[in-house]
């Protein structure tokens, strides 16, 4: 099935992409379409990201996969210039992020597993599709392996076939390879060992030649980081490096559109106990301690509730009768309510801001517990492990729902952490009808929309019942949000197009 | 001595504080200790009188008997000569090491990330130190005591032993004889069983020359493999390593999920275990599952449901409680049953059970040898180049037993109670001393009865490994010399 590489001397195929991405590309590239593919690489990494947190099974996984890699890394095409075009993009796409994520090792561990992912994924489907294409990629990529002679393959014929059928094993050529670098399959004893040689049957290649790709990029992603600071001094790429990893590639929580329920400020603090992220949640608790919020709290909050659907009158409203429990209703006109017109793009240069993502809230500024009114930042990447365990025991949240969030947090994966306290929060949500877990864990308005969605499913399945749900909408405004023509599948449509 | 004065032997008392751990190092002493006697078995040799854990602490092991050892007996020559591997510039000063030392009777007190720069240097500092355990830890990047003055990109393993650990409290699950840190020579066949199995596979499968094997001073082994390939693995290869030969025997209840097809590695061990779990396990001098109705009963019901449908336990404890039978027949007996209800059979040629059910009742007979012989390994400490592991030729304080090698071939007469003892080992320099004066030509342990462990040591493991290393040094030369045309 495949040839060593050695005997051959043709020139490499066009047909099938080499994405082992052996060799940077050399031709000049336009800045818009430098951002537009690194982009666009970007939302299938994330995507990966974000499946693999959703415990799906195989196919699932792989159709999900399948989608986005089609909308936004596709590969082919129906001429030569349409193909040259999506090979270009693929190649530079990787080689951009590859610079962008070099810097730190937290950042290149992030891309080296979304890569991989990627990698297996187009590996696998290439072998799937069976023929010629797996040979061509490994010829393009210079990968061979040293297959056995049929002789030693028959010698050995009791130890190797034992986990393959006898027509199997006749079909079948053996590949003889060192020991470390079959990792994978020597680990779960899926293949036989002796001398130091792990005897791999050509369908088994894959996970090798993952392996092979995990550490070609690897070494790659750590020689490319003693050249990072060279590269980014670049006045026109530099910036763009420098920011990919906090781009924000989701819905756009901006404008008021495909908001659920219905927020008003009477009915925050509600909204707040079921359906806030905890991040937003611990702005909202600290806000109704203290009467008071500083800067980066009022920002994080207000753009949060303006995404959430707050008009600005109602979180004018909302925010006065907080802070006049300590201040004069003059002095909260003079000193914020400006700030909250402002945020609303009502004053100043009347730009209408959008809400904070994940990214931005998580690498942003830290709150300082000590001072009264400071509450801002991410719970799970800013606060101490102690600090975090007890306010999701004041939750009552506690076991293994609590140790698995834990874990994340100490495993630095915040936004994992803050899915998986989505999870536990809303039992069986992602088999609910009409919720949309995306962005759970990228977004608070999209932690909350989901959230939105859960309880209004919920309390309408009590309420048939006989059981009134605790947080039920007035009717009118539920209906309103169900036929809200801009559902939030439809908007992210639009913006990955 | 010049060394001395660099030597982490005189640091400051705050540096040495800023280098102690928190936690002690993974199955440190703390654990409570009993003492490791099966009077049964004990045979009755001087170096096995030892009964009460508060006497024995002060019989076997203090401060005056370790500082002979550490003066005269401890082998700092061979450690150095091994674990430099032949590379005499900036390599062994880039070890880390471990003491455990105890200033008062109540405190220990764990110090990583000692380095020596050179033999006097490590001499000196064990015998300024005087620890109650060495451990071994990685070849670092750069000197380990430095390493409060480096970021962990810069300070990170370089190369490490591929080391393993098994312990016999890994076996309670099935030893009936003892349990804890307590061990018999019942239960210490199990240790021949996994280094049989380990050894085999290491060799064989792995390609690994370069072994050796460590009696861990109370309740189990340590392998350490030294082979240049094995050393420089990474800590994924190295936990395949250890998962290729881990089976999930740690829970009881569990199945082991073995098919029909075994793995050949698997398939190798059961020859090799099965006699041995009839030999050692089934009958009176073994763990006797098989020789009271109690015992033979408890052991059925691990049959699968399969077997009960059949009726092949009730059969079986019916035909065993009618007349005296050996326990090995027992075996074969229930061996054959199950065979008999699993094989193909009438005209038709058809099974009596569906596929996986078959399977499962088929395969019951090698699961359970697996179950009561197979290895089981700590196989953490195998995983991370980083993980510490206690110095061979170290004494266990709480025994008093020196942690000599093990020769494989010889694995079955190793008695885990016939090794030397500090106090043993330092009476016999006394002795010699008065019969043939002190003999300064000779070296002290060939006093002593660790002499043949010693010798062995060399010959069958440090010789052979450093006239590899000297081959391939005069190979890489000439091959270099023909390059340049420099003859």
């Amino acid at each position: 099935m495949f040839t060593s590489s050695k005997s051959t001397s043709k020139t490499p195929s066009t047909s099938t992409t080499n994405f082992f991405y052996t060799t940077p590309p050399s031709y000049e590239l336009s800045l818009e379409d430098f951002e537009s593919f690194a982009l666009s690489r970007l939302i299938v990494l994330r995507k990966i990201e974000e499946l693999k947190v959703k415990g799906l099974d195989r196919n699932q996984y792989n159709d999900a996969l399948k989608r986005v890699v089609s909308l936004q890394l596709p590969s082919g095409g129906s001429n030569q210039s349409q193909k040259s075009y999506n090979e270009k993009r693929d190649l530079a796409s990787h080689f951009i992020l590859r610079l962008a994520y070099c810097r730190t090792e937290e950042l290149r561990r992030w891309l080296l597993t979304q890569e991989l992912a990627l990698f297996k994924f187009r590996l696998e489907d290439l072998e799937k599709r069976g023929g010629k294409d797996m040979t061509l990629f490994m010829r393009s990529a210079q990968i061979s392996f040293d297959k056995i002679s049929h002789d030693e393959k028959n010698g050995m014929q009791s130890e190797l076939r034992f986990n393959m059928s006898y027509r199997d094993f006749e079909a079948s050529s053996f590949y003889k390879i060192p020991f470390a670098e079959a990792v994978d399959l020597i680990g779960r004893r899926l293949v036989h060992v002796r001398g130091g040689y792990a005897y791999v049957p050509g369908g088994k290649l894959v996970s090798i030649i993952c392996a092979r790709f995990r550490s070609h990029l690897s070494r790659s992603l750590a020689k490319a980081s003693a050249s990072f600071s060279h590269v980014s001094s670049d006045t026109r790429i530099g910036p763009l490096l420098k920011n990919m990893n906090k781009q924000y590639t989701g819905r756009d929580f901006g404008k008021q559109t495909a908001v659920e329920g219905d927020m008003n400020a009477s009915n925050v603090d509600e909204y707040a106990e079921r359906s806030m992220p905890l991040c937003m949640r611990q702005v909202h608790d600290g806000l109704k301690k203290d009467h008071k919020l500083k800067h980066d709290g009022r920002r994080q909050y207000g753009l949060f509730l303006k995404g959430a659907g707050l008009t600005m009158e109602e979180s004018l409203l909302f925010f006065q009768n907080e802070f006049t429990k300590i201040m004069s209703a003059d002095d909260f006109n003079k000193n914020y309510a400006y700030n909250i017109r402002h945020s609303y793009g009502k004053e100043g240069k009347r730009q209408s801001y959008t809400a904070f993502s994940s990214t931005t809230i998580i690498m942003g500024p830290r709150s300082n517990p000590s001072e009264v009114g400071s509450h801002h930042g991410c719970p799970f990447a800013h606060s101490g492990d102690s600090s975090l365990a007890a306010l999701l025991g004041k939750m009552g949240i506690g076991g293994k729902d609590k140790d698995d969030i834990m874990a994340h947090k100490k495993n630095k994966m915040y936004q994992l952490a803050c899915a998986k306290h989505f999870e536990v929060t809303h039992p069986g949500a992602a088999k609910t009808e009409g919720v949309d877990l995306d962005g759970v864990g990228n977004h608070p308005n999209a932690w909350f929309n989901s959230s939105a969605q859960y309880w209004k499913q919920k309390d309408g399945v009590k309420k048939e019942g006989g059981l009134k749900g605790k947080l039920t909408p007035p009717k009118g405004k539920v209906e309103r949000a169900l036929v809200s023509p801009n559902r939030p599948g439809e908007e992210k449509m639009e913006i990955n197009a | 001595m010049p060394a001395l004065t660099e030597s982490n032997a005189q640091k400051r008392p705050a540096d040495v504080m800023a280098d102690v751990m928190e936690k002690p190092p993974p199955r440190s002493s703390s654990t409570p200790i009993t003492p490791s006697i099966n009077p049964y078995n004990a045979p009755k040799t001087k170096s096995a009188v030892i009964t009460s854990s508060k006497t024995q602490n002060a019989v076997v092991f203090t401060p005056e008997l370790l500082r002979v050892y550490y003066d005269r007996l401890f082998p700092y020559e061979m450690m150095y000569d091994w674990l430099s591997y032949g590379v005499t510039k900036d390599f062994f000063c880039r070890r880390e090491w471990s003491f455990t030392i105890q200033p008062t009777p109540e405190d220990e007190i764990y110090i990583r990330y000692q380095s020596f720069k050179d033999l006097p240097e490590f001499k000196s500092a064990v015998i300024k130190r005087q620890p109650n355990k060495i451990d071994i830890g990685a070849v670092f990047t750069h000197q380990p005591k430095d390493h409060n003055n480096l970021s962990k990109e810069v300070f990170h393993t370089e190369e490490r032993e591929l080391v393993f650990d098994i312990d016999l409290t890994d076996y309670d699950g099935v030893r009936t004889c003892c349990s804890g840190a307590n061990i018999c020579n019942k239960c210490w066949k199990y240790m021949n069983m996994a280094i049989k199995v380990m050894d085999e596979g290491l060799k064989t499968d792995f390609g690994f020359n370069n072994m050796v094997w460590f009696y861990s001073g109370r309740r189990g082994v340590h392998c350490w493999v030294c082979d240049e390939s094995a050393r420089t693995l990474s800590n994924d290869a190295r936990a395949a390593v250890a998962t290729y030969f881990e089976l999930p025997l740690e829970n009881e209840e569990k199945s082991l999920d073995l098919t029909s097809n075994l793995h050949p590695m698997l398939a190798r061990s059961l020859s090799v275990l099965e006699p041995m779990f009839l030999s050692d396990i089934v009958g009176d001098n073994g763990m006797g599952i098989l020789t009271n109705q109690e015992q033979w009963v408890k052991l059925l019901k691990t049959l699968p449901e399969e077997a009960r449908k059949a009726g092949i336990a009730a059969e079986m404890d019916k035909e065993w409680s009618k007349r005296d039978i050996s326990p090995e027949e027992k075996w074969k007996m229930l061996k054959g049953r199950i065979e008999k209800e699993t094989k193909k059979e009438g005209v038709k040629k058809q099974r009596k059970f569906k596929g996986d059910e078959n399977e499962r009742l088929e395969m019951w007979p090698i699961e359970t040898v697996f179950r009561h012989t197979y290895p089981r390994l700590d196989i953490n400490v195998s995983k991370m180049q980083n993980h510490l592991l206690k110095s061979p030729f170290c004494v266990h304080p709480k025994t008093g037993r020196v942690c000599i090698p093990m020769d494989v071939k010889k694995i079955d007469s190793f008695d885990p109670f016939n090794v030397p003892t500090l106090p043993q080992i330092v009476s016999e320099l006394e002795s010699y001393a008065k019969e043939n004066g002190e003999a300064k030509n000779v070296p002290d342990w060939q006093k002593t009865s660790l002499k043949e462990s010693m010798q062995f040591f060399l010959k069958t493991f440090l010789n052979p490994m450093k006239n590899e290393q000297r081959k391939m040094r005069m190979e890489e030369k000439a091959k270099e010399e023909a390059f340049t045309g420099d003859f």
